[in-house]
């Protein structure tokens, strides 16, 4: 966008005017003086021959500049235009009168134009027009010095008409200069302005996001009414409390804000328990040691989240999950905790209904299941009345289905006690090859009558791990007989059991229809079922590997998998060998045991 | 003679599962309680060598009547065999702390059930 102040400056540019507008001035003078050749009585023609060459040279170069003005890369040549001028004024002056025309006066306007355009050179072309002008009646011989002063004439005007060319062409050249300078600054300012323009814009554009964002927060803000979402600087002292906190503490932000501090909310005892396990010596913080305790992993680097308990404005109790984070300010340093908080209060309820629910079930399936058990072996056993061998196959199609049955009641429950973490570990220090070679001699039935050879590769160096015999062993037997579900007649299962980089490494791999590679992650999942699995028409609820899982993991250990489709599965359990500490065994025997 | 047993549990089916158990060990069952306060009546009454308790019975539960047995003066020989649904190793721990001699998961085998009133008979 050009400004007014440039366009004008352009248009008077003394480079700007075309050469045609140059020429107006000389063309327009040249014309009144043939005016007043034809019509004032005594001013004559005194040469006809050179008025009509004068009048011809200028009409040429009138003619040329029109020319010129149109096209612009003729441009440099519009300096032949004054030169003309000269030649046509001179000539013209000797057609009428010769030395003593009227009209040298004229010489003045080419002069200016040629003296005027850029470079010293012009000066010279000026000085050496002027002297062609003046001199023309003489070098032309129509006219012949009368006298001295006619000869000095012919010096003295072009060197008075020279001084004055240098002296335009000096102006000239400043005016440049000047306009150069003034051209650069209304640049730079436009430069400046346009950039002024865009911060402007870019402002206006910040502050409407900014306001989208307050709008966003304060919308945010107001809509977490579940949460209770309370800010403190970094004495405790409360500067946010949102709707949820209002709903959960009962009181309102005007009545928390400013006013009171976040540990104020807890429970006392709670506080105290935890600065003694941080260790914090009594009267060791500046802060309230409570306040500290609280906002301790926030303030080291790392967000928390625990269970707290909340105490309400009525002094009612609330259990929450709090997570605590810190607050920065732009240089980084803590400016303040954030402490979002949720009602645990139904959650709680409902694991408590669940566990009992749990229970519940399993105790009432338990006991008809011990009646059914407990009369198939009744019947098996009777000596007086045996049974014939088809009965007995039918009875124990009955006692496999039961047991079936018993299996993944047994499941369900352990799985609901894995996720209350009331996962019972009755740990000691015992050598696996035992519990892996007992898993491995139990699965061989079912292996055999399915076709598939049973692989049992134990290291012979004892490995002794601290664990749990029992779901040590459940956790094989998983393993082993989810591989042979998921193997074909035929095929084999290799159960190892290793040393690797210090640790226990228990490994089944079968040579099986194999898991695909998108599945894997949920594997572990509670009730997934791979597709192969449900397509294959493999019978189980897919609570296996999760309890498999939750096993190793309560052992410290990892388990990985690695599978591919139609060659097989490898899984592994990865256990820490024991830290040899004295154990004392429970030598008590649990019948039928807990399955 | 023949050892005495008494027997309670509050699902009829499985009292004559575990009274038939214990007839195949060679006792004599002399009572059979359908619940825990039911139970304690009949132990003080016959003062049984060998009492079978299901543990979660309506009134008292198996453990209370087992701690009230270990705690009468005239019931000191007096043998427990606790049943229980619950699976886990706390169960376990609180039975034997209420002084049962023995424990067994339901489901359990009626051999060896037999087996253990038994081995439990020998012990006295």
């Amino acid at each position: 966008m050009k400004s007014l102040f440039s366009r004008v400056v352009g248009y008077l540019s003394v480079d700007h005017p075309s050469a045609g507008l140059k020429q107006l001035p000389t063309a327009v003078v040249f014309l009144i003086s043939v005016i007043t050749v034809l019509s004032i009585p005594g001013v004559d023609v005194t040469n006809a021959t050179f008025a009509y060459a004068g009048i011809g040279g200028m009409v040429l170069a009138t003619a040329f500049s029109a020319f010129v003005s149109r096209l612009d890369h003729l441009h440099r040549w519009a300096i032949i235009i004054p030169v003309i001028d000269l030649f046509a004024i001179g000539a013209f002056r000797t057609g009428t009168g010769a030395a003593a025309s009227l009209f040298s006066a004229m010489i003045i306007l080419p002069v200016v134009w040629i003296a005027s355009e850029r470079g010293r050179i012009h000066i010279l072309i000026a000085t050496l027009g002027t002297s062609v002008a003046l001199l023309t009646p003489f070098l032309s011989g129509v006219g012949h010095p009368t006298s001295i002063s006619d000869v000095f004439r012919g010096t003295f005007t072009p060197l008075v008409f020279g001084i004055a060319a240098a002296i335009i062409n000096e102006l000239a050249r400043q005016s440049r200069v000047q306009l150069a300078a003034i051209r650069e600054i209304s640049e730079q300012n436009e430069q400046i302005l346009e950039r002024a323009v865009q911060y402007a814009l870019q402002i206006k554009q910040s502050e409407a996001k900014y306001r989208d964002y307050q709008r966003m927060f304060r919308g945010v803000w107001a809509a977490v009414t579940e949460q209770s979402v309370i800010g403190t600087d970094v004495t405790g002292l409360i500067d946010a409390w949102n709707p949820g906190a209002e709903k959960i503490l009962g009181i309102s932000a005007l009545e928390a804000e400013d006013k009171r501090y976040v540990f104020e909310f807890h429970r006392g005892d709670e506080l105290d328990a935890r600065a003694r396990e941080l260790n914090y010596p009594p009267g060791a913080t500046v802060l309230n040691p409570g306040f500290s305790a609280l906002v301790e992993s926030a303030r080291t680097g790392s967000a928390e989240s625990r269970e707290w308990t909340y105490v309400r404005a009525d002094g009612s109790q609330v259990p929450v999950e709090l997570s605590v984070t810190k607050r920065v300010d732009e240089d980084g340093a803590i400016s303040g905790y954030l402490f979002v908080a949720t009602d645990e209060t139904r959650n709680r309820e409902v694991a408590k209904l669940k566990d009992e629910f749990v229970g519940l079930i399993s105790h009432e399936l338990r006991t008809p299941l011990s009646s059914i058990l407990g009369y198939l072996e009744l019947m098996k056993d009777d000596e007086d009345h045996p049974l014939s061998d088809e009965q007995l196959q039918y009875l124990s199609v009955a006692e496999r289905n039961a047991h079936r049955l018993l299996r993944l009641v047994g499941d369900l429950l352990f799985t609901a006690q894995v996720e209350s973490s009331k996962f019972p570990l009755d740990a000691r220090i015992l050598t696996l090859d035992g519990i892996v070679r007992s898993s491995v001699e139990s699965a061989r039935p079912v292996a055999a009558s399915a076709g598939i050879t049973l692989v049992e590769q134990i290291d012979p160096q004892p490995l002794s791990v601290n664990g749990d015999p029992l779901r040590l062993g459940q956790a094989c037997d998983n393993l082993i007989s989810n591989a042979i579900k998921f193997t074909p007649r035929g095929g084999t299962v290799t159960v190892s059991l290793d040393a690797v980089d210090g640790r226990a490494v228990i490994a089944v791999q079968d040579t099986g229809m194999g898991i695909a590679a998108s599945e894997l992650d949920q594997l572990f999942s509670r009730f997934f079922r791979a597709s192969t699995a449900t397509r294959n028409a493999v019978p189980g609820v897919g609570l296996g590997l999760t309890i498999t899982k939750a096993i190793v993991t309560a052992h410290q250990g990892e388990m990985s998998v690695a599978s591919e489709e139609g060659v097989g599965t490898r899984f592994s359990m990865t256990l820490p060998f024991a830290d040899i500490s004295p154990v004392t065994p429970v030598a008590i025997t649990a019948g039928a045991g807990p399955v | 003679m023949s050892r005495t047993v008494v027997l309670a549990d509050d699902d009829s089916d499985i009292r004559a599962l575990v009274a038939i158990a214990a007839q195949k060990a060679g006792m004599e069952v002399i009572g059979q309680g359908v619940d825990g306060d039911d139970a304690w009546e009949l132990v003080q009454a016959l003062e049984p060598d060998v009492v079978i308790l299901d543990v979660s019975m309506p009134g008292k539960t198996g453990l209370e009547v087992c701690r009230l047995i270990k705690a009468h003066a005239s019931l000191y020989t007096t043998r427990v065999l606790v049943l229980s649904a619950a699976v886990d190793e706390g169960s376990l721990a609180a039975g034997m702390a209420a002084g049962a001699d023995h424990y067994l998961f339901k489901p359990f085998s009626p051999r060896d059930l037999a087996a253990q009133l038994s081995r439990l008979e020998e012990r006295a």
